[in-house]
């Protein structure tokens, strides 16, 4: 298992954290590629749907990232996000995900830094619980 | 509370008579102990149809949805903060209601009571604060207190919030009610204990879907577990999938559940629902300051934000 | 007609002998109500219950099955081919089933097993099942067994009848199915046929006198079908109706199965789910026409179905054993009985 790797969804803001994600790659700086990146127009437009179906399909972590409270480029999309990204976090954690699975935070365009200093966190924290197992779908099909 | 069916009857009656309401919805008298059937009247000769009692736990704001009538609706105290956030929520509009209020002293536990006898429970009756359980060779008293649904025990809204004319006096409410025990013991839990815990809890669902269809709450046109492009949720009994499902259901009624009972009291698996979306409305009270249904005027926690709420967002 | 007498002395030892050449399923408590599960070494069934929460119909027909198996993975010699499920076909028995269940087995078989068309899944798992009954001494009040076509000692569909004696059992041996397990548990203790069976009747008697509640269905052949379905009382029968699936889903003679593949990287499954004609879903056509799109159009059809086009196409009595589960579990309490006899009363 020490050469096992997890796979991380990260649902970027298009406005913000993705393009901190491209700054960081302009600059250099590394951070790991167990970050699989999708962009979204807004954490606004996150479901709950997007984070269930990525560990359903066999993400041990996922993160989510916005643009910092004030900042939103459609004025108040993350402030509806942080409420439900609150409660989403509280119940599914209340139902036994570990901590540690499912993070968020706010990345602004300029921050390539602090993307990278935040993927690498979100990795080493996910590597460390190890495979996920609660919310990943099985089908039990013996074809090989 | 028995006191009430005759005042229900005789408001029921005038609406109609006086053609102020083209139906009145409440309950008539189930075929099996500890059941009652939500029922519709249009008749005014029919209104004796009507009763009340300790088995009306049925939430019948669950019947007002896009409604076209004007509808004169029993409520108790839960029902009436369900046409509350139906009102927000414009599935149905204030002028098309007589609400008839009853203020409730809380519905008894079918589940419970069910599952305290091996033998068949033939007959149920209630006295004032007592509950007589009769079988072919046996009877039992409980006190209605003991027998009370889990919700209805934690109640603090007893009396409607909203109504056009009482059934009778409003009633004292509950005080010093600890709502959240059961949430606490377990967010005191160990993750793969609480996971453990609800696996289990889940592990008799037959996805029939009576808890989402039973909560007034859940109108979609299209519920997410019917979506197939993408397939959010899928069909089997697969754990994952069941558990998603009740996931979802529950984060559906956040900010949005008065804890009114009616999905655990339907579940014919006895599943105890709540627990998903006790969490959601603990949460909702302690960090938005939000019980759901109190008012007209306030947006629900979801449909607005503070820039001063709660950040654990780093 | 042959009797034989288990003692409930050996009763464990032997149920335990009989796992060695079948996988045996019965009654046991789950939580607070009891189910049929399969009975692993040293488990009993319990025999103290008046009927499952749910039925044993999924014990032939799981409410989800792997029908077929398939791989994306275009390396693969047999990528993209459809491969047969193994499934176990060793033989069953199901021990402690109630009549009306048994007798359930029987409706359903005339959509799984015709004479154009066999189910296999269904049909393998019907033939290779014993079904060792428990006739029921105490019916409860919403059970209205003989007035729908069966009873508390309903022979048909079982190949064993057990009756509780107290301190033994009487097994009445109805076909051969059920002789050979009697022989493979080595119960084979002859009694007296003629007294084993008089006492067998009296109770039978005993127990059909206990059961209060009961349907009238004589009419409902002769009723025009177009109008029973525009009968102005659905509405009210449909309004409580919330349209959860709980009445199919405990019921033993609802058959109704949605097909669905799933995949998960390169394997996948194709697989049926129980489905139920109280969901919208169920009959939603892919152009977004619904024919069945409200509440009461469903109710009907659940009714109608029941009580009146299955009658009209086996002219085979009404498709329900009157188990009573839709009527317990039902969350508005929905009363099939009463819907039944709006039927057959219907226009009198």
């Amino acid at each position: 298992m020490s050469d096992w790797e997890p796979k991380i969804v990260a649902f970027l803001c298009n406005w913000c954290s993705y393009g901190a994600a491209d700054l960081a790659g302009i600059n250099r700086l590394q951070y790991p590629t167990n970050i699989k990146v999708i962009r979204i127009p807004c954490t606004g437009r996150m479901s709950p749907k997007f984070i269930l179906a990525a560990f359903g399909k066999g993400a041990d972590g996922v993160w989510v990232s916005g643009c910092h409270p004030g900042d939103c480029h459609y004025m108040e999309g993350n402030y509806y996000a942080r409420r439900k990204f609150t409660l989403f976090k509280n119940l599914i954690e209340h139902m036994g995900i570990e901590p540690g699975r499912l993070h968020f935070s706010w990345i602004s365009s300029a921050e390539g830094t602090r993307f990278a200093e935040i993927a690498n966190k979100v990795t080493k924290t996910v590597k460390n619980l190890g495979s996920s197992r609660h919310l990943i779908k099985k089908i039990n099909a013996k074809v090989d | 509370m028995l006191g009430y069916i005759t005042k229900i009857r005789e408001i029921s009656e005038r609406l109609l008579k006086e053609g102020k309401v083209d139906m009145v919805i409440g309950f008539r008298k189930g075929t099996v102990p500890m059941m009652n059937e939500p029922c519709v009247v249009k008749n005014p000769e029919n209104v004796k149809e009507l009763v009340w009692d300790s088995n009306c736990g049925i939430n019948l704001a669950n019947y007002l949805t896009d409604r076209k009538e004007k509808i004169g609706v029993v409520a108790k105290g839960c029902d009436s903060r369900n046409i509350v956030t139906h009102l927000i929520e414009n599935k149905i509009k204030r002028d098309q209601l007589f609400i008839i209020g009853v203020p409730c002293k809380g519905m008894i536990d079918r589940h419970k009571i069910t599952s305290m006898f091996a033998k068949e429970i033939k007959e149920v009756v209630e006295e004032e604060n007592r509950i007589i359980v009769r079988g072919d060779d046996y009877e039992k008293i409980f006190k209605k207190a003991e027998v009370l649904q889990e919700n209805c025990a934690i109640c603090i809204h007893r009396n409607p919030v909203i109504y056009d004319e009482l059934a009778a006096d409003l009633v004292e409410e509950q005080k010093d009610v600890d709502r959240y025990e059961d949430v606490r013991r377990i967010e005191a839990m160990p993750a793969e204990k609480k996971g453990n815990y609800f696996d289990n809890l889940l592990s008799a669902c037959i996805r029939c879907y009576a808890c989402r269809n039973a909560c007034p709450l859940c109108y979609c046109l299209t519920c997410f577990v019917d979506e197939s492009r993408p397939q959010w949720v899928g069909k089997s009994i697969n754990p994952t999938d069941i558990r998603t499902f009740h996931f979802l259901r529950a984060y559906h009624c956040a900010g949005r559940c008065t804890d009114c009972g009616a999905c655990e009291r339907a579940c014919p698996m006895g599943i105890k629902v709540r627990e998903f979306t006790k969490k959601l409305e603990k949460d909702c009270f302690e960090l938005y300051g939000w019980e759901a249904g109190m008012s007209l005027d306030e947006r629900p926690p979801l449909d607005t934000y503070r820039p001063d709420d709660p950040d654990f967002i780093k | 007609m042959k009797v034989v007498k288990i003692d409930k002395r050996n009763w464990a030892g032997k149920l335990e002998k009989l796992k060695e050449s079948y996988r045996l399923f019965g009654p046991v408590k789950d939580n607070e109500f009891h189910i049929f599960e399969r009975l692993d070494k040293g488990e009993l069934p319990d025999f103290n219950y008046f009927n499952t929460r749910l039925s044993p119909k999924s014990i032939i027909y799981p409410q989800s099955e792997t029908m077929l198996e398939f791989s994306l993975d275009k390396s693969k010699e047999n990528h993209h081919i459809l491969k047969e499920t193994d499934t176990d076909c060793s033989p069953r028995a199901v021990i402690g089933i109630r009549p009306c269940d048994a007798a359930a087995f029987l409706l359903v078989k005339r959509n799984f097993d015709t004479a154009e068309h066999k189910d296999p899944y269904w049909v393998k798992a019907y033939e290779t099942t014993t079904f060792v009954g428990l006739a029921c001494n105490n019916p409860q009040a919403t059970c209205f067994c003989t007035s729908a076509g069966c009873g508390p000692f309903y022979e048909e569909g079982l190949d064993l009848l057990l009756v509780d004696m107290e301190d033994h059992y009487f097994a009445k041996i109805i076909t051969s199915k059920g002789e050979n397990l009697l022989e493979a548990a080595g119960w084979n203790t002859g009694t007296d046929a003629d007294p084993a069976g008089k006492q067998i009747k009296t109770m039978k008697q005993e127990a059909e006198a206990k059961i209060t509640s009961s349907i009238t269905t004589d009419k409902l052949k002769d009723k025009t079908t177009t109008d029973l379905f525009d009968a102005p009382f659905w509405e009210e029968v449909a309004f409580a109706c919330i349209n959860c699936g709980t009445c199919t889903y405990v019921c033993p003679t609802c058959w109704c199965f949605d097909i669905q593949d799933e995949v998960n990287g390169y394997s996948g499954i194709r697989m049926r789910n129980w489905d139920s004609c109280m969901f919208p879903l169920f009959t939603l056509h892919g152009s977004g026409h619904n024919p069945r799109s409200t509440n009461m159009q469903r109710v009907r059809q659940r009714f109608m179905h029941k009580l009146k086009y299955y009658m009209d196409k086996y002219d085979n009595g009404i498709q329900c054993v009157g188990c009573g589960r839709c009527i317990r579990l039902c969350p508005v309490n929905i009363d099939i009985r009463k819907v039944c006899d709006l039927m057959n009363s219907y226009g009198d």
